[in-house]
């Protein structure tokens, strides 16, 4: 059972999917790591026990802060992202893919094994890509292996890749061993549901968890709105939603009133950057979360901000 | 069924690969690249495919209906001339070459033989630059003056490794390698240009310069310039931005939306701002891997080459992106000398 609501992460990164100043603004402001720790342990008093995060540098940061509080450390359940994909993309432009695996290994075991890679054909590596594979991933979640991690998601960067390749082999490695290793529920983020589900069926992972883009206005849902209900429809899985607001174009009340009628909807991530916005914005979500059951009031507040 | 080849597995090339193989109709049937690792990790993920180190062996063999380019810059236009001879169409991730000189001949041959050609300029492929096309043709601006871009993302801050800060590989820094795509909207949007003056600064890179300020005159009479680099902090992602100053109003676009200002109502748009949010114009995509607008560009290529028709962003395109960079760089050589096209 994952948690109702995932605290987001990327208003502390500046990724801000409207506008890109307002984004770098507020990555200046959060800057400082006591500013995310504010908003972290303000979602936690309000009853948010689970933090999506990236590998991203200033979440290393965050996630010593964590550890140091005993609390936080026992009982908020880290929902990890990896790769921390832009840094890799800059990393590409700059050294090439064969640096970046190169580099990335540098001083692990494996360093001695892909030696041999480099030197030796292509068969040694056909046999062992697994090997990097799971080396990669050991290397991005080290720092944050100490924590509570609830699940760790495959970046919809390299789940989508592993899907345009369509290699189904992919997702098996992951889940095995991110189950295996980790003890963490292996969850992929996407951009595209509807084949993704038919992948993942061929690669014989049932009612998997899912990170994927769902709101009304359809943006960033591929190939279209009317698709992705469909396969929430037609397949067993448990998606996490996120982009919620359409990248805050819609407003809380339609935009969750509307999620929360579609079915498999498990859970939705939200960022939050100010502690009356979370307030809100949490009790508008756990009133349409709770549709069907008797709903409890709406405070006079959140009735402004829905108006 | 389309047999597409891609030719370099890079970060853009497994890319392209990854859409050409989704895309329907398409069949991704062979891979080149010199890295023994990139083209072993290839194979072992997809076992059907038929891979190659050596490029022209894969084009006598494999014999591909088009070839996806996304190779270091000093192999594109020897490379897209073995496609050329072969009559296979291809799409070259941009910049086109390292001079414009070096692709005279390739273009030349191309519109001789009507060949199918794309180069990479995927901006024109994102909604909101894509939108600003539409409202610049409706003509509601009136006369345009001038106007400002600029073209940035926080990538290098120590002296960078590989094909990109070697000149001889790349042609050049930042002008080449990233505001050609700005290079490509300005031309796109405001017809040829016919004068610049640049500077240009390295500061990271010892060959390449990693800042450069142009000015344009366009043959319309517009004016404006750009700035771009890729050495300035707090831009996590590429961000292009233009506002362009005109008659009746101003336009500003960028990734992330489209706002129209006029002072007068029209061609149907009211007085004051019209705002196009990207929400507003997202439209989905048969499979996103890195952005719709690559898809939308691979779907666009793949379509043309199976009706044998051209698309507007041709190797003659490119070439004329590449006349404006070379032109560019001659004037940051003279110290903003202006340097007529």
């Amino acid at each position: 059972m994952i948690d109702k609501i995932i605290l987001g992460h990327n208003q502390f990164f500046g990724v801000n999917h409207l506008e890109a100043q307002a984004g770098n603004e507020r990555e200046a402001y959060f800057s400082e790591a006591a500013r995310i720790m504010e908003i972290v342990n303000f979602s936690f008093d309000q009853g948010v026990r689970g933090m999506m995060m990236s590998t991203h540098e200033r979440a290393f940061v965050v996630a010593g802060e964590i550890q140091k509080d005993a609390r936080l450390q026992r009982e908020l359940g880290i929902y990890l992202l990896v790769p921390y994909v832009a840094k890799y993309i800059k990393q590409a432009n700059e050294k090439g893919l064969v640096n970046i695996v190169k580099d990335a290994l540098s001083g692990t075991s494996l360093q001695d094994k892909l030696g041999m890679f480099w030197r030796g054909g292509m068969g040694l590596l056909t046999r062992d890509f697994k090997k990097i594979l799971t080396a990669m991933i050991d290397f991005e979640v080290a720092p944050f292996a100490s924590l509570n991690l609830r699940a760790i998601f495959l970046h919809d960067v390299m789940t989508d890749l592993a899907l345009g390749w369509e290699v189904p082999e992919v997702f098996q490695l992951y889940a095995e061993h991110v189950q295996g290793k980790y003890g963490a529920i292996p969850a992929f983020c996407t951009k595209n549901l509807g084949r993704l589900m038919r992948l993942l069926g061929r690669a014989g992972i049932d009612n998997p968890l899912i990170m994927a883009s769902i709101n009304k206005l359809g943006y960033q849902v591929n190939p279209s709105r009317a698709a992705f209900e469909q396969t929430l429809r037609e397949h067993r899985l448990q998606l996490l939603a996120m982009s919620t607001l359409a990248a805050g174009y819609l407003k809380p009340g339609e935009a969750y009133e509307y999620l929360f009628s579609l079915p498999n909807i498990a859970a939705v991530v939200v960022g939050v950057s100010k502690k009356t916005h979370a307030r809100e914005t949490f009790s508008i979500i756990r009133h349409y979360q709770s549709a069907g059951k008797p709903r409890e009031p709406l405070p006079a507040a959140t009735h402004e901000m829905l108006a | 069924m389309l047999n597409v080849a891609v030719v370099g597995i890079g970060k853009m090339g497994l890319l392209h690969a990854g859409i050409m193989n989704a895309l329907q109709g398409v069949r991704l049937c062979a891979i080149v690249d010199t890295s023994k690792f990139l083209l072993g990790f290839a194979q072992s993920l997809k076992q059907e495919v038929e891979i190659y180190e050596d490029f022209q062996k894969m084009l006598d063999q494999s014999k591909p209906d088009a070839a996806v380019l996304a190779t270091p810059v000093f192999l594109h236009v020897p490379m897209a001339n073995a496609c050329l001879q072969r009559g296979i169409p291809f799409f070259l991730e941009k910049p086109l070459s390292l001079t414009s000189r070096e692709a005279e001949a390739l273009v030349a041959g191309v519109e001789k033989r009507g060949l199918t050609t794309m180069v990479g300029y995927m901006m024109r492929y994102v909604e909101t630059f894509a939108k600003a096309k539409q409202l610049l043709q409706s003509g509601a601006l009136g006369e345009l003056i001038t106007f400002q871009a600029t073209i940035y993302v926080s990538q290098l801050f120590k002296t960078g490794k590989g094909w990109r800060y070697n000149k001889q590989e790349s042609g050049g820094g930042v002008v080449i390698g990233q505001a050609t795509h700005l290079i490509d909207l300005l031309r796109w949007y405001f017809g040829p240009v016919s004068r610049v003056s640049a500077h240009t600064r390295n500061w990271y890179s010892r060959e390449v310069e990693d800042f450069a300020h142009a000015h344009f005159e366009f043959a319309s009479g517009l004016t404006g310039w750009f700035d771009s680099s890729w050495s300035v902090r707090h831009h996590r992602l590429l961000e292009v931005s233009l506002t362009v100053h005109a008659a009746n109003g101003n336009l500003i676009v960028c990734d992330d939306y489209v706002k129209l200002y006029l002072d007068k109502a029209a061609a149907g748009f009211p007085a004051g701002w019209t705002n196009f949010m990207k929400p507003d114009l997202f439209e989905g995509v048969e499979i996103d891997l890195g952005g719709p607008q690559y898809t939308r560009q691979d779907s666009a290529f793949v379509a043309a080459v199976k009706n044998g028709t051209r698309l507007e962003s041709d190797v003659r395109n490119a070439y004329e992106v590449q006349r404006i960079v070379d032109a560019i760089y001659a004037s940051a050589a003279g110290h903003g000398a202006p340097v007529s096209l």
